[in-house]
């Protein structure tokens, strides 16, 4: 038990417990933009979106870095299992609909707006 | 050319001389002139800071874990207002859909409190 209480706070355990963190992190924030993406109406979200919080929140006080690992894994293969199909992206962000519609011109490229004025006009 | 720059100078005057009495208020500037596009809406897009920092507050503000007295433009959302990183997530989520922006996995990993999701908006181009 004593080595178990001296390995809690080395650097390497803690560095693996911030990875774990942040990994729980961006997990919970694409789950929960999944669970708006399949349910549209708003009071559906709000109860889909409190049970995700309950799940993760009865894991909460894990503190065996392995099982944390294999819970982290299990949750990101339900992600992948129920992400969907056609998530809704801000139009001009990378996969929306307005993603680099309309380009910048290259530098170094002018229109002249002359309106069709001809030279002998 | 100037001669007929001249022309045109003479034959619009007098419709400029009528409209003394007419509605408009304001002068045109010269024809010709592309200038002034007064129904444009192009450009007005900016947020000003202090609407940011408005609508910021007002999304935190209507946190239901949130006491709303205790919200400021400078609160940190884990210190100050005692919430847990999962709330800290759904926060940036409220204000994602506020302002109409996608912020990437790990920026909005590191928005932490207000100044900084503040000054996240206000620099981004495309805060609606």
């Amino acid at each position: 038990m004593s080595a178990t209480a001296a390995a809690t706070t080395t650097a390497g355990y803690l560095a693996r417990r911030a990875a774990q963190k942040e990994k729980v992190r961006i997990l919970y924030r694409r789950a929960l933009k999944d669970t708006l993406n399949w349910a549209v109406h708003r009071h559906l979200f709000y109860q889909d979106a409190s049970e995700l919080r309950e799940r993760f929140e009865s894991n909460k006080h894990v503190e065996d870095l392995d099982t944390v690992d294999r819970l982290i894994a299990d949750a990101e293969a339900s992600y992948n299992k129920w992400r969907h199909p056609d998530p809704y992206i801000v139009p001009w962000a990378p996969g929306g609909s307005k993603f680099t519609r309309n380009p910048t011109p290259p530098s170094g490229i002018e229109i002249i707006y002359d309106y069709g004025r001809e030279d002998n006009d | 050319m100037a001669m007929r720059a001249a022309i045109l100078r003479h034959i619009r005057l007098p419709a400029r001389a009528q409209t003394l009495a007419g509605p408009r208020s304001r002068e045109w500037s010269l024809p010709g002139s592309s200038a002034s596009r007064s129904m444009s809406s192009h450009g007005d897009d900016h947020l000003t800071k202090e609407e940011v920092v408005e609508r910021v507050l007002a999304v935190v503000k209507s946190f239901p874990k949130v006491d709303p007295a205790t919200v400021s433009p400078d609160v940190h959302f884990q210190n100050d207002l005692g919430l847990d990183s999962l709330d800290n997530v759904e926060i940036v989520m409220a204000l994602e859909e506020e302002f109409k922006l996608e912020i990437p996995d790990l920026e909005a990993d590191k928005i932490d409190s207000c100044r900084l999701a503040i000054e996240y908006i206000y620099n981004h181009p495309m805060a609606g």
